[in-house]
């Protein structure tokens, strides 16, 4: 899932500067986990809009497991809501960047042929697993899993350095981050999940330099679509 | 020091390095003094990348000052700061320039130092870079083009032989030896038990390494206590901030010297390893003293 935490409404306020018909658009996903763009926070976000003198054509919120990153679910979505998008001065996006995006390209231009001004409610902090409290970042999605041969643990991720080949000089006495002591060591983890497995020649391997190739940005993927009736 | 550093691993002698710690600003005389006062009292002079994640005159801009004064410098190369063009780019002009000895680390967290908004690099890890400048040492880059002019650099790591547990540095340290390393240099030591084991570790691994003790002067109770808490990997003993502590105002300084001078002089009695590494941060000056101190020079 995409962590993320909602933006000071300054931020949003100001954004939202000189225009006055706002319609709100939050997410059953991530959102909604993290109390961020579900129901809640969209209704929320509608009064503190209006006491600032907005006038809000709609306030959507996707019911929990719609995901407005996915473009099918808030293309039927928004067409429900067609005439007060095309009415409005402002979309208000209380999901990730990545469901802001989607709505601004797959929708309002492919679809509906609009150029909307697009504001987000929220800042994404990473891709984080976990809850239904305390989530955590797991995984960089490099294009290269080393899963397999580091006891499923991601150094990449859990290691403040992202060192493949063993741990730093930092690590306290307590087996804990020299950057943030209130994580354990990722290679600290990793020895003892090797050594529990009997795996230990594996921390032995050396791994060459990344191919970070693998990460160069924009990334994209073609599927074969899911039928949703 | 007119033999180079890898003529010096080869000889049969207490090998002892200094650490020149370069300027913050482009005002070098500290550092030119400091380097002229040291280049022929040590072996080879050190000089930091960044250090502490600190932002500093350059570590190549350091050991180009070294070289130029006629000293033998060992070019500190942390994977912070850049990625692998940059590092292979710095080593060729560096090597260009006549500095043979590279130090190979990962480099302190951007958290420690004066740019904590920086974003970090480590494209590639130490024991990678080890493995880069071997490549760069066969004549290629690390895409296997062959290099116009090729570098032969004297390789030197890190370790850490304090850590709980240890088997992980341990490992680690392993692979550094396996990829190749010509010498090594420790993390600061006060206890000389943990460094025999890291020592006696280390020749299971490979007889011929040379082992640098890191010696990090104390000038004060308060220094020492905040190394404890402050720089993982150095643990200054309770007995050592006892004796610091009963020394009158002022003079916590003369008692570092002391005790780094009876840490080097056991090491090189005892002969537990091939040398030290004198890291004076900021006091450089007293690297003499503290030699004089272990019996092993005149100030």
């Amino acid at each position: 899932m995409i962590g993320q935490i909602k933006k000071p409404i300054e931020e949003i306020l100001e954004y939202l500067e000189g225009k006055k018909k706002i319609v709100i658009y939050g997410c059953g996903g991530c959102a909604t986990v993290f109390h961020t763009g579900g129901e809640p926070e969209v209704n929320e976000m509608k009064k503190v809009l209006i006491e600032n003198g907005k006038e809000v054509l709609a306030a959507i919120a996707p019911p929990f497991g719609e995901f407005t990153c996915y473009a099918p679910w808030s293309k039927k979505r928004m067409e429900d809501y067609r005439k007060q998008i095309n009415d409005c001065d402002a979309v208000l996006m209380l999901c990730c960047g990545d469901g802001l995006q989607v709505v601004r390209e797959y929708i309002l231009e492919n679809e509906f042929g609009l150029t909307k001004a697009i504001y987000p409610g929220t800042n994404p902090i990473g891709h984080m697993g976990g809850g239904p409290s305390l989530f955590r970042e797991k995984c960089i999605q490099c294009g290269e899993c080393e899963l397999g041969k580091l006891a499923g643990i991601c150094p990449m991720t859990q290691c403040a350095k992202g060192l493949l080949n063993g741990p730093c000089g930092g690590t306290r006495k307590d087996g804990k981050c020299e950057v943030n002591p209130d994580n354990d060591c990722a290679w600290v983890l990793i020895y003892k999940r090797l050594k529990g497995l009997g795996e230990l020649d594996k921390m032995r391997e050396i791994l060459p330099a990344k191919d970070w190739s693998k990460m160069q940005r924009p990334r994209e993927l073609e599927v074969e679509p899911l039928s949703l009736e | 020091m007119v033999e180079s550093f890898k003529q010096i691993l080869k000889k049969d002698k207490f090998i002892i390095t200094a650490e020149i710690g370069p300027v913050k600003g482009t005002n070098t005389r500290e550092m030119v003094n400091n380097i002229n006062f040291l280049k022929d009292r040590v072996d080879a002079l050190n000089v930091t990348d960044n250090q502490s994640a600190v932002m500093r005159y350059s570590s190549v801009g350091g050991s180009l000052l070294i070289k130029e004064q006629g000293g033998e410098p060992i070019f500190q190369m942390t994977c912070r700061d850049r990625n692998r063009l940059s590092i292979q780019g710095d080593l060729l002009f560096a090597y260009s320039r006549g500095i043979e000895n590279i130090l190979c680390l990962t480099g302190d967290s951007l958290k420690m130092g004066d740019h904590p908004e920086a974003k970090p690099v480590y494209d590639i890890d130490s024991v990678q870079l080890i493995q880069l400048v071997h490549i760069l040492n066969s004549g290629k880059d690390l895409s296997g083009n062959d290099l116009d002019g090729g570098v032969d650099f004297c390789i030197g790591a890190s370790a850490t032989p304090s850590a709980d547990p240890i088997e992980p540095q341990l490992i680690k340290f392993e692979k550094k030896l396996k990829v190749g390393i010509d010498f090594v240099q420790t993390q600061a030591v006060y206890d000389l038990d943990e460094l025999k084991r890291f020592v006696e570790c280390s020749r299971n691994i490979s007889s011929k390494i040379k082992i640098l003790a890191g010696i990090v002067l104390l000038v004060s109770t308060g220094m020492a206590k905040w190394m404890n808490e402050n720089i993982p990997g150095i643990f200054v003993p309770q007995n050592l901030i006892d004796e610091m502590a009963k020394m009158p105002k002022g003079e916590g300084l003369s008692k570092g010297i002391e005790i780094a001078g009876n840490l080097i002089k056991k090491i090189k009695d005892e002969k537990i390893c091939d040398g030290v590494h004198i890291m004076a941060i900021g006091k450089e000056e007293k690297v003499p003293d503290i030699l004089e101190s272990a019996g092993i020079l005149k100030a």
